[in-house]
C-alpha cells in the first residue's frame, strides 16, 4: 500500500467525519468490554490493537491531538473487520465501521499503488476477468507441477509467503459455475417463488461445486433460481481498503441487475457478499435517486443459511448423516448480520449429525479477506486459537459458510495435521437433502 | 531528558515490552472514567516480577511516577497516569499458579482476568464470589487494588474478603510477601487487609492467594417489576429485614431498564418505573425457604409481577443485561458519568426519592441502578461533555447527593474508589485528621509521592 501521504491532509480528511454515523466516537465510554471480544487484543494485548483504543485514536486525529501518523494509518489497519465488538458493545459504537470509515479517508489522501488501483478499479469489475487471473494457478495445478512443489515444499525456499500463498490456494474447478449453469434452474416440484442467486467471486471462481449445491438446495426448496451472469463484485475487498467510487457503480450495477429479473430474494452462499448486499440500503440512504432502490434490494437480501431455516419445512426430510461436526461462524454472518441461529437450526435438523457448539463465541479464523495475507503472522496467532477451539470440540468435519474461512481453516487443518474435513453448510446440507429425497 | 530515560528502558527490557509511539501513550491515557485523560511518557508490559524490579529502579534513578495498570477498566481512574511517567502493565503476568481444591484458595499473577478465574474454579466445584461488572476483563490485581465489589457483594462480600495473601513491590524496589493460606492469621498488623483497596498507590502487586468457597448447589432468579422505584426500594429492606440474604438483590429505574433492552432485546417490559433482579443461592431446600420469603416481601411491596427465570440460560441472560446496565446507558446520550454511592439499607428509599428530585430540580438526566440488596446506587448522569452548562448542573446534583448519602450514615464511593473524581469529597466524608493520617501511611511507603501520584488525596496546586 502506498507509503507516502500528507499527514495534514488526512488529518483534514478526519476533522469532517460524521461520528454521528458511527454511533458518536463519544458514545465510546471506555468500558472495555470490547477489549475480551477482539482478536487482535486477544493475540497482542495492548490496548492500540483493541477497538476501544482505535475509536480513541481516531477521536484523537479528529480533535487535532494527534498526528495521523504512519503509525496511525498501520493500527487503523490491524483491524480486521470482524465486527465482534459491534456484536458486544451495549453503548452501540460502531468502532469496525469506524475503521473502514477511517481508511476511506485515508485512502482518498494517498498515492495508490498500480497493483491495487489494477485489483480494486479493473479486474474486480468482471467476474471473467478475474476468471482469467486464476488461470496460471490452474495451470500450475493441472500440469502437475502443484503436486511437484507441495511434495518436495519448493516454494518455501524462495519465500516463507509464496509458500503459504501456494498452501493456502484450493483445487480450482475446471470452469467457473457461471459457465456451467443455465441462467434459470426450476424449481423441483411446485413452484413457491423466484430466487435469486448472486454468485459471489470466489465461489463462482473457486468453490464452484460448492454453490451448485447451493443452487440445487434451493431448487428442492421449491424455488425457481435465477442466476444473473454479468453480476460484479459485492465490493467487500474495495470498502475493506478504503475504495468508494468503484464499489458503489458496482453496488448500483447488482442493484439494477436484480430488480429486471424480478426476483422475491436474493441468495448468496458467500457470508461477507451477504453482509455487504445486505449494507447498500445504508450506502445508498443519502442518494436521492437511489435509496429506495437499495432499500427494496437490500431488504431481499438473505444468506443461504437464513433462507433455507425460514423456508424448508417441517416435513421436507432430511437424510441421517452420522459425523460429529462443529461450525465455525463466519465473522460476517454471525457479527455482520447478526445471524447465529439459522445455521445451527438447520445443521441440528439433520438426523444422527452430532453438532458441537465451538467454545469461542464466534472468534475470527483470522482469513478475513487478505487480512492472512498483509498481516499474515497475526493470522496465523488467530487461527491458532481457532484451531484449538474446534479442536475441543472433537469434531471431524468443520461447517462454515464462507470462502475466505474455508481456505484458512483448510490450510489450519493441513498444517496443524488435524485431518478435518472442511465444507461449506450448503454441500452437507445437500448430501442430508438428497438423502432425504430417497427416503420418500 | 523523557528521552533518554526511554531509551534506558527499551535497553532494559527490550523493545518488546516498551511502548512509547503517539498512538500508544493515546491509547493508555484513559481507563473508563469519564473525562479523564492524562497521557504517560512510556508504557511497560511487565511479563515476570524481574521487569517490575527493573522498571521501579530505573524509574528511581530518573526520578519518575509509576502507575500500574491492568485492562483499564476503573471507573475511578485508577489507572490514569495524571502526572505522566511511567504506566506499568500487568496483563501478561497472567497465569493461575495453582488452584488448592483441598484447602480452597488459588494462587494468581495479577493480569488474570476476574472472569477467566471463574470458569477456572468453577470447573472443579469451586467459586470466587466477586464479580465486578467488568469481570469479563477485569484483572484481579485491579480488584485488590481497588477493592471491587459486584452483584454478588450483599450475601459473599467483596474482593477483599477473599484475600488471603499478597506478594508487593514498593516504589523503592523492596518486595513482601504477607499473609498466608490459612484461615486464621493474626501475625502482626493486617497488612494484606490494609493493603487491598489501596489503589495502586502504595505497591505493585504479583502474587496473590484469594480464598474460594464451595460452588453453591442450586439458585433461583426472580425478575420483580415495579410501577414505581420507591416500592422496588422498599421490597430491598423488606427482605433484608425478613433475614433473608439474597446472593443478588438488584435494582434498575426505567432509563436504565430501557437502554439494556434497546441493547440486549430480551424483552424487558419498558413500562415498568423499576425492576429488581434477585437471586437466591444455596442448598435446594434453603433456596426454596426463601423464595417464599423473597416472593412475600415483593408481595407487600405493591409488586406489579413476578416472573421466575425457568432456566439457566435465562438466568444469564438476565444477569448479563444487568452488567451491560452503564455501558448501555452511554447509548443514550455522548458522556455518561456515574457515581457510586452507598447507603444503609433501609435508607435507599429516602435516597432515590431524593435522586429523582435532583434530577429535576438541575434539569438533568439520570439513571440509576445498582446493588440495591447492600445499599450501593449507581445514579448515572446522562449528558454531553460539550454542554458546559448542563456539566455544571451535573456535579451540583452530585454535590448534593453526596451530601445526602454522608448524613445518612453512607459513603461516596461503595465500590469504585475515591481516585481523581473523587478525591474533593473524601474530606467531607472522612474529617481532616483521617486524611493527615492517611498522607502519612502513605509517606511511608512512598516518601516522594512517586506511585500512582494525584489520586485519593486533593492535590495542593
Amino acid at each position: 500500500m502506498g507509503k507516502h501521504f500528507d499527514q495534514d491532509k488526512v488529518a483534514a480528511a478526519f476533522s469532517t467525519l460524521d461520528v454521528h454515523d458511527y454511533g458518536d466516537v463519544l458514545q465510546c465510554m471506555r468500558c472495555g468490554l470490547c477489549l475480551s471480544s477482539c482478536p487482535t487484543y486477544r493475540t497482542d494485548g495492548v490496548e492500540t490493537q483493541s477497538p476501544r483504543g482505535r475509536v480513541a485514536m481516531i477521536k484523537a486525529v479528529i480533535d487535532g491531538k494527534m498526528k495521523a501518523s504512519e503509525e496511525f494509518v498501520e493500527h487503523i489497519y490491524h483491524c480486521l473487520d470482524c465486527r465482534n465488538c459491534q456484536s458486544v458493545c451495549p453503548a452501540g459504537v460502531k468502532a469496525g465501521e469506524l475503521a473502514l470509515e477511517a481508511r476511506y479517508r485515508i485512502e482518498q489522501n494517498r498515492r495508490q499503488p498500480l497493483i491495487k488501483k489494477f485489483l480494486l478499479n479493473y479486474a474486480i469489475l468482471d467476474q471473467k476477468r478475474l476468471s482469467r487471473l486464476l488461470f496460471p494457478l490452474k495451470l500450475y495445478e493441472i500440469s502437475g507441477l502443484q503436486s511437484l512443489v507441495r511434495k518436495y515444499d519448493i516454494l518455501n525456499l524462495f519465500s516463507e509467503d509464496l509458500g503459504f500463498m501456494e498452501a493456502l490456494a484450493p483445487k480450482l474447478p475446471s470452469r467457473p459455475l457461471s459457465e456451467q449453469i443455465p441462467e434459470e434452474i426450476p424449481a423441483i416440484g411446485p413452484e413457491r417463488g423466484r430466487v435469486g442467486f448472486f454468485l459471489g467471486c470466489a465461489m463462482n471462481l473457486i468453490f464452484a461445486e460448492t454453490s451448485r449445491a447451493t443452487i440445487e438446495n434451493l431448487t428442492l426448496a421449491g424455488y425457481r433460481v435465477i442466476v444473473p451472469k454479468e453480476v460484479q463484485c459485492c465490493g467487500t475487498p474495495n470498502i475493506a481498503e478504503g475504495e468508494r467510487k468503484v464499489y458503489r457503480e458496482m453496488a448500483e450495477n447488482t442493484i439494477r441487475i436484480f430488480a429486471d429479473r424480478r426476483v422475491d430474494y436474493v441468495v448468496t452462499d458467500c457470508a461477507a457478499c451477504g453482509s455487504e448486499l445486505k449494507t447498500y440500503r445504508e450506502i445508498f440512504q443519502k442518494s436521492p435517486a437511489f435509496a429506495a432502490k437499495a432499500q427494496e434490494f437490500s431488504s431481499k437480501v438473505r444468506d443461504v443459511s437464513e433462507f433455507l431455516d425460514s423456508v424448508l419445512t417441517p416435513n421436507v426430510r432430511f437424510g441421517p448423516i452420522s459425523e460429529t461436526v462443529c461450525f465455525h461462524d463466519p465473522c460476517h454472518l454471525r457479527h455482520g448480520q447478526r445471524l447465529i441461529f439459522p445455521q445451527r437450526n438447520l445443521l441440528k435438523r439433520i438426523p444422527q449429525l452430532d453438532y458441537r457448539e465451538l467454545p469461542d463465541e464466534g472468534q475470527c479464523c483470522g482469513s478475513a479477506g487478505i487480512y492472512n495475507i498483509t498481516h499474515r503472522q497475526r493470522s496465523m496467532k488467530i487461527l491458532e486459537s481457532k484451531i484449538e477451539a474446534i479442536e475441543k470440540t472433537q469434531a471431524k468435519t468443520v461447517v462454515s459458510s464462507n470462502p475466505g474461512c474455508l481456505m484458512q481453516l483448510n490450510y489450519g487443518s493441513g498444517h496443524w495435521k488435524k485431518g478435518w474435513n472442511v465444507i461449506h453448510i450448503s454441500e452437507i446440507l445437500n448430501r442430508s437433502l438428497i438423502a432425504g429425497q430417497k427416503l420418500d | 531528558m523523557k528521552k533518554t530515560f526511554v531509551s534506558k528502558l527499551v535497553e532494559e527490557l527490550g523493545s518488546q515490552k516498551v511502548l512509547y509511539s503517539e498512538p500508544d501513550l493515546i491509547c493508555y491515557s484513559y481507563d473508563a472514567t469519564p473525562l479523564t485523560s492524562f497521557k504517560p511518557d512510556a508504557i511497560v508490559r511487565a511479563f515476570n516480577e524481574e521487569d517490575i524490579l527493573k522498571v521501579l529502579q530505573l524509574a528511581a534513578q530518573e526520578d519518575i511516577p509509576v502507575t500500574t495498570r491492568g485492562s483499564g477498566t476503573g471507573l475511578s481512574g485508577g489507572s490514569v497516569p495524571v502526572k505522566g511517567g511511567i504506566v506499568l502493565v500487568t496483563t501478561a503476568m497472567n497465569k493461575i499458579i495453582e488452584i488448592d481444591a483441598d484447602d480452597l484458595s488459588v494462587t494468581v499473577e495479577p493480569g488474570v482476568v476476574t472472569s477467566q478465574l471463574h470458569s477456572a474454579v468453577e470447573a472443579m466445584d469451586l467459586f470466587y464470589p466477586p464479580d465486578p461488572g467488568s469481570m469479563k476483563i477485569s484483572t484481579i490485581g485491579g480488584n485488590v487494588a481497588e477493592n471491587a465489589g459486584g452483584l454478588r457483594g450483599l450475601k459473599y462480600g467483596i474482593t477483599g474478603d477473599y484475600v488471603m495473601s499478597l506478594d508487593t513491590f514498593f516504589i523503592d524496589g523492596s518486595k513482601v510477601r504477607y499473609g498466608t493460606k490459612c484461615v486464621k492469621d493474626v501475625a502482626g498488623y493486617n497488612l494484606t487487609k490494609f493493603m487491598v483497596g489501596t489503589e495502586g498507590t502504595i505497591g505493585i502487586f504479583t502474587r496473590i492467594v484469594l480464598k474460594l468457597v464451595p460452588k453453591p448447589k442450586t439458585k433461583k432468579t426472580f425478575l420483580a417489576l415495579y410501577d414505581d422505584v420507591i416500592d422496588a426500594a422498599r421490597t430491598v429492606s423488606t427482605i433484608i429485614s425478613r433475614k433473608v440474604i439474597p446472593s443478588t438483590l438488584e435494582l434498575m429505574d426505567q432509563v436504565t431498564i430501557n437502554c439494556v433492552e434497546d441493547y440486549s432485546q430480551i424483552g424487558l417490559p419498558r413500562d415498568v418505573a423499576a425492576l429488581l433482579l434477585i437471586e437466591a443461592d444455596g442448598h435446594p431446600a434453603v433456596v426454596d425457604e426463601e423464595a417464599v420469603v423473597i416472593e412475600e416481601a415483593c408481595k407487600a411491596n405493591n409488586i406489579r409481577t413476578l416472573r421466575i427465570a425457568k432456566s439457566a440460560q435465562e438466568s444469564e441472560e438476565l444477569f448479563t443485561a444487568r452488567r451491560m446496565a452503564l455501558s448501555a446507558l452511554a447509548r443514550a446520550k455522548p458522556t455518561t458519568i456515574l457515581e457510586d454511592i452507598t447507603v444503609p439499607r433501609p435508607a435507599i428509599p429516602e435516597m432515590m426519592a431524593l435522586i429523582r428530585e435532583v434530577t429535576e430540580k438541575c434539569n438533568i438526566r439520570i439513571g440509576t441502578f445498582g446493588h440495591a440488596g447492600d445499599g450501593n446506587l449507581h445514579p448515572t448522569c446522562l449528558t454531553d461533555e460539550r454542554d458546559l452548562n448542563e456539566i455544571h448542573r451535573v456535579h451540583e446534583a452530585y454535590d448534593i447527593i453526596f451530601k445526602k448519602a454522608i448524613s445518612l450514615g453512607g459513603t461516596i464511593s461503595g465500590e469504585h474508589g475515591t481516585g481523581i473524581a473523587k478525591s474533593k469529597y473524601l474530606p467531607q466524608m472522612v474529617g481532616p485528621k483521617a486524611i493527615e493520617l492517611m498522607r502519612k501511611i502513605k509517606a511511608c511507603f512512598d516518601p516522594t509521592g512517586r506511585l500512582n501520584p494525584g489520586k485519593i488525596f486533593l492535590t495542593e496546586k
